[in-house]
């Protein structure tokens, strides 16, 4: 019997500061044994517990895209007793992840849909997996025009950045990078995510929305997407709680009577609507 | 289904305890009735329930699932290896009340759920033969028909029995039940539909009203959950969890790794919503910061989230174990009622 608790062993490859507070890191993983990279097949959107002997578990977004072969990405904010630990890792170490747990974007369900996907801060994780995967040749015809919106508080706390300004470079996807306040140095765009969305946002007949970020920016993005027409349906979002199983079995991530890792991450604004928020 | 007579009890403990399988049922430990491993002569039937729920024989109170080592010459350094899922001899369960054999089939259905199965807890429940006891004399507070059980359920059971005169009346429930009893000694088959349809009916008249909990049924998750006497109703609740280690459907555990020189182990060990711990997040936002919401979430959770996702089956099931033990006299029938009324 396949057991879910179980992590499987990888490898930290590779290790990399994202941001100028050094707060996050990216940790590419490899699997130690063959055949476990199969096994842990993943959709953009899915998260995983990333465990350390000892420690304990964190869920982790996979930042990584399935097209991506060989290794899985994620990217850890430090916080606490893991992360913390995590932090102070190194290339080569032995950890485990286990999963895919979680449910995908419903990247079936916006296939011929117009995109407009909103990050602000290190929440961009999960979406950058989608980016990427949506980029792809085999993908990319599923969708029709996609909009990227990201903001920061600082230029130094953006993640991704090769990524996103290999993204700028193309013709398939508009992307707009935003930072709070001037800072010397950044050219880019000055402003706050939800401003940039009212300017930016393409118009609501057959787009969807998915919003990843602080508390405080879905707050006030919600109101923009509402005004600019968007349906409940297509305002899609990722919940996180304090999670331990990631099962849907430990009980503490609920939120009414889902379970924000089984039957979560991803909730539509609809189904938000209908629940407690107890997040 | 075939319906036997039991001529004397101990024989028929005696069998069960050497059919391969271990014997667990109910004993007096410091002057507590428990479910336990144990030898037929030491059963105890002289019990209104369990003092505990039996889920523990299940899902132990802190279990062991996994270890490693740091001996770094070898390859498998800091790698976890699972600990306690090898094929144990399976247990035959004798003396488990319906109310409780229900609360294990509720718990069940989250241990292995639509998409992941526990195997920690299916490696001991699957396999295992759960005889249940019928209530002839129900206590002061079983509720079970008052949220659609009966002393006499079934659900959860592979066999039902009852106490008749030095003996007992037995009923199998399940092709697992069948298969384990029709090589048991010392069983006459008989016929006890009558005799069993009238004393369920007598001991059931014995007990309290189903609840109404038609509104709280068709009402909407918010229109409950923002009612406004849960202030008032968790005024009292000291948030000391008494309730949720108690009750046969409260199933919430903790996962926490420990460590020596030489390696270490992940565990499981039952936790409780009622804790300020259970639910805050690393960045110190907490969802349910205040006891209003904690004892709202396990009033929600049994009564409203449990029978939305079972089919209606109430995740209460009347065993009366939180109502003897609550320090504050919180019982779960008034804040039914409280919750149907709005
Ligand atoms: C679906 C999901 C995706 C996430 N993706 C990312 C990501 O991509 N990058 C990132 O940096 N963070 C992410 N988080 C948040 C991350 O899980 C927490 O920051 C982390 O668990 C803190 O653990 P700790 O041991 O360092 O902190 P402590 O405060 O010491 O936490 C102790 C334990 O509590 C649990 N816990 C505490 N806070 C959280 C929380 N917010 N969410 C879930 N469990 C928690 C964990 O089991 C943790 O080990 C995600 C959370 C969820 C639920
Ligand atoms: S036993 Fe009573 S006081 Fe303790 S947490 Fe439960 S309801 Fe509250
Ligand atoms: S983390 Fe255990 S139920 Fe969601």
């Amino acid at each position: 019997m396949h057991n879910p608790y179980l992590p499987y062993p990888v490898r930290i490859a590779m290790l990399r500061v994202e941001t100028e507070d050094k707060n996050l890191r990216t940790f590419k993983f490899e699997f130690l044994n063959l055949g476990d990279e199969e096994k842990f097949a993943y959709l953009p959107g899915q998260f995983a517990e990333l465990s350390v002997s000892g420690q304990g578990e964190i869920p982790i977004g996979i930042a990584s895209s399935p097209t991506e072969k060989g290794f899985v990405l994620f990217t850890v904010n430090r916080v606490g007793q893991v992360s913390s630990f995590m932090h102070n890792m190194k290339e080569g170490d032995v950890m485990g992840i286990r999963g895919p747990l979680g449910h995908p974007y419903p990247l079936d369900r916006l296939e011929g849909k117009n995109l407009l996907i909103i990050a602000g801060g290190f929440a961009v994780t999960t979406l950058r997996s989608t980016i990427t995967w949506m980029l792809q040749p085999q993908n990319r015809p599923k969708y029709g025009k996609i909009t990227f919106v990201y903001g920061a508080r600082s230029p130094g706390l953006l993640l991704y950045k090769e990524e996103w300004s290999e993204w700028q470079k193309r013709d398939d996807i508009d992307v707009f990078v935003t930072i709070d306040r001037e800072a010397p140095g950044w050219n880019g765009r000055v402003g706050f995510v939800p401003t940039v969305t009212k300017e930016v946002c393409p118009p609501p007949q057959n787009t969807a929305a998915i919003i990843c970020g602080p508390p405080i920016m879905i707050k006030f993005t919600q109101p923009v997407l509402e005004a600019a027409g968007y349906s409940n349906d297509d305002i899609i979002m990722s919940l996180e709680n304090r999670m331990k199983c990631g099962l849907g079995i430990c009980g503490r991530c609920n939120v009414g009577p889902e379970y924000v890792c089984k039957d979560g991450p991803v909730f539509t604004l609809t189904q938000l609507n209908q629940l407690p928020k107890e997040y | 289904m075939t319906e036997y007579i039991v001529k004397d009890k101990l024989t028929f403990l005696r069998a069960l305890a050497s059919s391969g399988y271990n014997l667990i049922a109910p004993i007096s430990m410091k002057n507590k009735i428990q479910m336990a491993p144990t030898d037929p002569d030491k059963v105890d039937l002289d019990y209104l329930n369990t003092f505990l729920s039996p889920k523990s024989l299940f899902f132990p109170q802190t279990e062991k699932m996994m270890a490693f080592h740091k001996d770094l010459t070898k390859s498998d350094a800091f790698v976890y290896k699972p600990l306690g899922l090898d094929q144990v001899k399976p247990s035959v369960i004798f003396g488990l009340r319906p109310c409780d054999a229900k609360g294990l089939s509720v718990i069940d259905k989250i241990f292995q759920n639509n998409r992941f199965t526990d195997p920690y807890w299916n490696t001991k429940y699957e396999p295992s033969v759960k005889i249940g006891l019928a209530c002839l004399n129900p206590g002061p507070n079983c509720f079970c028909t008052a949220v659609g059980g009966s002393p006499f359920g079934e659900i959860g059971l592979d066999a039902i029995t009852l106490v008749r005169g030095n003996g007992f009346g037995l009923k199998t429930l399940s092709a697992k039940g069948e298969e384990f009893l029709k090589n048991t000694s010392g069983l006459e088959i008989g016929d006890l539909t009558g005799e069993i349809a009238d004393l369920k009916k007598k001991v059931e008249a014995s007990l309290p009203l189903p609840l109404d909990l038609s509104k709280v049924q068709g009402a909407t998750i918010l229109s409950i959950f923002n009612q406004p006497h849960w202030k008032t109703t968790a005024d009292r609740c000291l948030n000391c969890g008494t309730c949720t280690f108690v009750c046969p459907t409260c199933h919430c555990f903790d996962i926490q790794d420990e460590q020596d020189e030489e390696g270490g182990v992940r565990i499981r060990n039952w936790d409780t919503c009622m804790s300020w711990l259970y639910t805050v997040h690393g960045t110190g936002h907490n969802p349910r910061p205040t006891k209003t919401e904690r004892m709202r979430q396990r009033f929600m959770h049994k009564i409203k989230y449990i029978p939305m996702k079972q089919d209606g089956t109430c995740g209460c099931i009347g065993c009366g174990r939180c109502v003897q033990l609550c320090p504050v006299n919180i019982d779960i029938r008034e804040v039914a009622k409280q919750m149907n009324q709005g």
